[in-house]
């Protein structure tokens, strides 16, 4: 049996964060939107299961991670699910920080983009992204130093110099 | 931790939160819709993008056949949905009758010299089945996608059984997706069919629904393929009115969910074989990523399966 109240918590307290991911990974906010309704549709699918999951969090961002790494998914319906729920309300358009960055992710790889998602929007240190991506830190470690040292090339005012000597990898 | 890298970020964050996600009972809704409409392991994705020639369509009217059918090519591996098909270990066709190869992929509809169905004269056997045949879906279960005409297994897998192997003339099977009617296009498809059309000898199509029945009787479980431990219940259904003569079942197995387990719901397939003479034409409800079949969808498109196959012949 499933709790609805239960899914509509763990949405309502994890929704915001899981769609910042979901735009660093996907690169574009739209398809995020997308993906991450697509990964609670899944989560509430076999939520009876998945509610005494020990890391439901880190489980829906795999999900996520995977959607985003799969660019022929078909996720229009969930187009039209939005759409239903009426036109979205006005919002300032992205800063100029958040589309240099987006554009710059799209040229990165996506192990890249959900190794510095996890890390710069959750924290978390090395051997924590190691568990939840299922790699070696070593991996891990390279999949953030490449990924960092593109995005200094790509983005203006980011020392490569300073990301060698402030981040510990 | 790269002070200008978090603020990149921390930008990318707070763009991101004003324009959320719907509310949590819409994505429930949508869930759930998505779970009554989804297919094991789309068949039709699998069809059109598993490689194979279709050469000929003498193909027997058997169950089992070749590979099972496995996941789109678009599931990603976690979330990956088992599939619908409870094929049981895959036995190869073999070609049996005397079929006469007559080019069947090709689209132009051959001329034809035939017997309405039911005449028993053997000497106006058809021997080649046009596109025309087939039957086209109402205009408001149609998704755009073009059918495709493939060689395979026309029938779910009945404990190794092959009913309806024996006596065939000619067979022809396509695979075509299908909406519901107020399912909005963009959406994915409701469901797909493996539709097929098989002429038999004088009399041994009538032989062939016999041997489905008992087929479907004589197996009324089987562990699903590539799932141990996952049952298929298999049983009849009543099927009245549908050509000369019909038989209806269904295969009753597990929802699956994306990580393999039983959610505690079931996904049902039908199928429907329809005898209008010497001619059976079959429908077996795919589904589309888990999806149920819709038994109203299925018996509409039965009656236009049989009235295309009249029409044909008349």
């Amino acid at each position: 049996m499933r709790d609805e109240r239960s899914f509509d918590e763990f949405y309502r307290s994890t929704s915001a964060r899981t769609l910042r991911y979901g735009h660093a990974v996907a690169g574009d906010h739209g398809e995020a939107q997308d993906l991450v309704q697509e990964a609670y549709a899944r989560a509430w699918r076999q939520w009876a299961k998945l509610a005494e999951h020990p890391a439901p969090e880190a489980w829906l961002r795999l999900v996520v991670s995977r959607l985003a790494a799969d660019r022929f998914r078909r996720l229009r319906g969930w187009r039209t699910a939005v759409s239903r729920h009426g036109p979205p309300e006005d919002v300032r358009p992205p800063g100029e920080d958040t589309v240099l960055l987006v554009s710059a992710l799209r040229q990165l790889p996506t192990n890249q983009r959900q190794a510095l998602a996890l890390h710069y929007l959750f924290d978390m240190p090395v051997e924590e992204i190691a568990r939840e991506t299922g790699v070696p830190t070593g991996t891990v470690k390279s999949w953030l130093s490449r990924g960092r040292s593109r995005l200094a090339e790509l983005l203006p005012g980011v020392s490569a110099k300073e990301l060698e000597v402030n981040d510990v990898a | 931790m790269s002070r200008e890298l978090d603020r990149f970020y921390r930008s990318l964050a707070d763009d991101t939160d004003p324009r959320g996600l719907i509310p949590p009972d819409q994505v429930r809704r949508h869930a759930d819709r998505q779970a009554r409409t989804r297919v094991a392991v789309g068949a039709l994705a699998a069809a059109v993008l598993v490689a194979g020639t279709a050469v000929g369509s003498h193909f027997v009217l058997t169950a089992g056949a070749t590979t099972p059918v496995g996941p789109p090519a678009d599931t990603p591996a976690p979330p990956s949905v088992s599939p619908a098909q409870p094929a049981t270990a895959p036995s190869p066709a073999a070609p049996t009758g005397s079929p006469r190869p007559t080019g069947s992929t090709s689209r132009t509809a051959p001329g034809t010299s035939m017997s309405a169905p039911g005449a028993s004269s053997s000497a106006r056997t058809p021997t080649s089945i046009p596109d025309r045949a087939f039957f086209d879906l109402a205009v408001a279960n149609s998704t755009g996608m073009t059918p495709a005409f493939r060689s395979g297994p026309v029938l779910p897998a009945l404990c190794g059984a092959e009913p309806g192997g024996s006596g065939v003339v000619q067979r022809r099977a396509r695979t075509l997706a299908f909406k519901l009617a107020d399912t909005p296009k963009g959406y994915v498809p409701d469901g797909s069919y493996r539709h097929s059309i098989t002429i038999y000898g004088p009399g041994r199509a009538v032989d062939a629904l016999a041997a489905l029945r008992k087929a479907v009787r004589d197996c009324p479980e089987q562990e699903v393929s590539g799932a141990p431990g996952v049952t298929s219940r298999q049983r009849l259904l009543d099927s009245a009115g549908y050509g000369d003569e019909s038989v209806l079942f269904e295969l009753r197995r597990p929802f699956l969910d994306v990580n393999g387990q039983p959610n505690g719901e079931d996904e049902v397939r039908l199928v429907r074989a329809v005898r209008i003479g010497d001619v059976v034409t079959v429908l077996w409800e795919q589904g589309w990523e888990g999806t149920s079949s819709p038994r109203s969808q299925v018996d509409a498109d039965s009656r236009r399966a049989v009235d295309a196959v009249r029409n044909w012949w008349e």
